[in-house]
């Protein structure tokens, strides 16, 4: 911020630096052979429904999009709506770097076609051969942060203990959200 | 107020007495350069400041309720905590006091209002959530001590010339940049130092030598409210605990679903900090190596296990 800025007041808001999202294609390495969490061949962009006025524009634009999305990079998309009231895009890919390349793409576009606002987390689902349920990262949009959510299936309860492992084992390969009390769950996501 | 079941530690008793007779003696020198130094206006100042510390006192409890975003349970609301403190209140013998919850995830606790009549303890959903039954015992009775030892009244007292201070010194600085205390100027002549610059100096050394004082009372009165809750719970190892657990990263991590937060579009609603006039279980509190050891000894001496 330069210091005509400082004097008008004009604060600039950091650009959530989108590029920061495909740290998650290097950090599956680790997740992989140390944690032994490997990607669930899916992924979910989370965004917030909008109001009936804007609806049907962007009704038709989301599904233009969408099938540019699927043409372009050949990975399945399908949409939900969750009883949030909450809008899902959820990616298939078998290939973990298509995958996130993907909801890169999506994300691109959701923001150039002035939806960036509602955009709200991107979501990674992993699992491990000895593990029962699944650990998640999740990716602020807003922040251009991940954190881990690890559920235990009860209810709105999750292992905090695997979390801060995991915030540990992959600190130096992610950005990670350093401020805890933004770690918001995002629970029963159709991923 | 009777004081017995709270236990005695000779040390700490005196190093309370110690503190309280610096601080009163660094009022009464503040005082005395005030009323020598200038006469004029401090009548009206100290009328504003005690209205203030007047009103502070007698709001306390709805002031820390309101800021804290506290809301005053029934007993039907909440049976279970309204059973523990009624409980812990007879053993600590005091009234029972009214009972509220913060709705937030931040693990807290705190106890306000000026007397037993007025208090109230209020506990975060958070701590409700986290701790067990055992741990929160410990902690509601660190909160009744601090009732029971008439903290706020305490707390009130020692930052009365903190205040005072602190208004003088800004009182001070516009005087100094707008022409002077009431006619200061003239009676002055221009080779001595200018009253309101030996104000603001003045002002501002108590403030800042009564600041470190309040907190080292404060901290007295945290090991004093640790102390009443192993005598009241025989049981300090569940306090230990609950610090432990309190103070713990994992309790910073929300319990919230990011939808929920995002469509109520309320991120940061609750300051995690209560304003003054509350005893709060985690402001100016002494480091929490220092509670556990000492909780570790009172354990010792009780005879209870540690870990």
């Amino acid at each position: 911020m330069g210091l005509r800025d400082v004097l008008f007041g004009r604060k600039k808001l950091k650009d959530p630096a989108r590029e920061r999202l495909f740290a998650i294609s290097t950090a599956r390495i680790t997740l992989e052979t140390e944690l032994d969490l490997k990607p669930a061949g899916a992924a979910g962009v989370c965004f917030k429904s909008l109001s009936a006025g804007e609806f049907v524009r962007a009704e038709n634009e989301l599904q233009e999009l969408l099938d540019a999305v699927a043409n372009q990079s050949g990975s399945k998309v399908e949409r939900h709506s969750d009883e949030l009231g909450f809008e899902w895009l959820v990616v298939r890919d078998g290939d973990f770097e298509d995958l996130v390349a993907t909801v890169h793409l999506i994300a691109t576009e959701l923001q150039d076609h002035g939806f960036g606002p509602q955009l709200l987390a991107a979501l990674f689902p992993f699992g491990g051969k000895f593990k029962e349920g699944r650990v998640y990262w999740i990716y602020g949009f807003k922040r251009g942060t991940f954190w881990p959510f690890v559920p235990t299936g009860k209810e709105q309860e999750r292992d905090n203990a695997e979390e801060l492992e995991l915030k540990a084992k992959l600190e130096q390969e992610l950005p990670i959200e350093q401020d805890l009390t933004r770690w918001f769950g995002l629970f029963d996501a159709p991923v | 107020m009777k004081r017995k079941a709270y236990g005695r530690d000779a040390g700490l008793s005196l190093r309370m007495l110690l503190t309280s007779s610096l601080l009163g003696l660094l009022y009464v020198a503040f005082a005395l350069v005030l009323f020598y130094v200038f006469n004029a206006g401090l009548v009206l100042m100290l009328v504003i400041v005690i209205g203030l510390a007047f009103f502070q006192y007698y709001t306390s409890d709805k002031l820390a309720l309101k800021a804290s975003g506290a809301k005053i349970v029934s007993p039907d609301e909440a049976p279970q905590l309204h059973a523990i403190v009624e409980r812990l209140a007879a053993m600590a013998e005091i009234q029972k006091p009214r009972v509220a919850i913060v709705d937030t995830d931040v693990p807290n606790a705190f106890a306000t209002g000026r007397n037993q009549k007025h208090a109230v303890v209020a506990v975060t959903r958070g701590l409700w959530e986290r701790l067990d039954e055992k741990e929160i015992e410990g902690v509601l009775a660190h909160e009744l001590t601090h009732i029971a030892n008439r903290d706020v009244l305490v707390m009130t007292v020692a930052s009365f010339f903190a205040m005072l201070a602190a208004v003088l010194t800004r009182f001070g600085l516009y005087a100094g940049m707008f022409g002077g205390f009431g006619g200061g100027r003239n009676s002055n002549n221009n080779n001595s130092v200018p009253i309101w610059l030996i104000v603001i100096v003045v002002s501002a050394v108590t403030y800042a030598l009564s600041w470190i004082l309040i907190r080292t009372i404060s901290r007295y009165r945290e090991y004093a409210a640790d102390r009443g809750s192993a005598l009241i719970t025989g049981a300090p190892e569940y306090l230990m605990s609950a610090l432990q657990k309190i103070s713990s990263q994992m309790t910073l991590i929300p319990q919230r679903d990011l939808r929920e937060v995002e469509g109520m579009n309320a991120f940061f609603i609750i300051p995690a900090r209560v304003k003054e006039g509350a005893a709060e279980l985690f402001m100016d509190h002494p480091p929490l190596e220092k509670r556990l050891a000492a909780l570790e000894q009172i354990a010792r001496e009780m005879g209870r296990p540690v870990a």
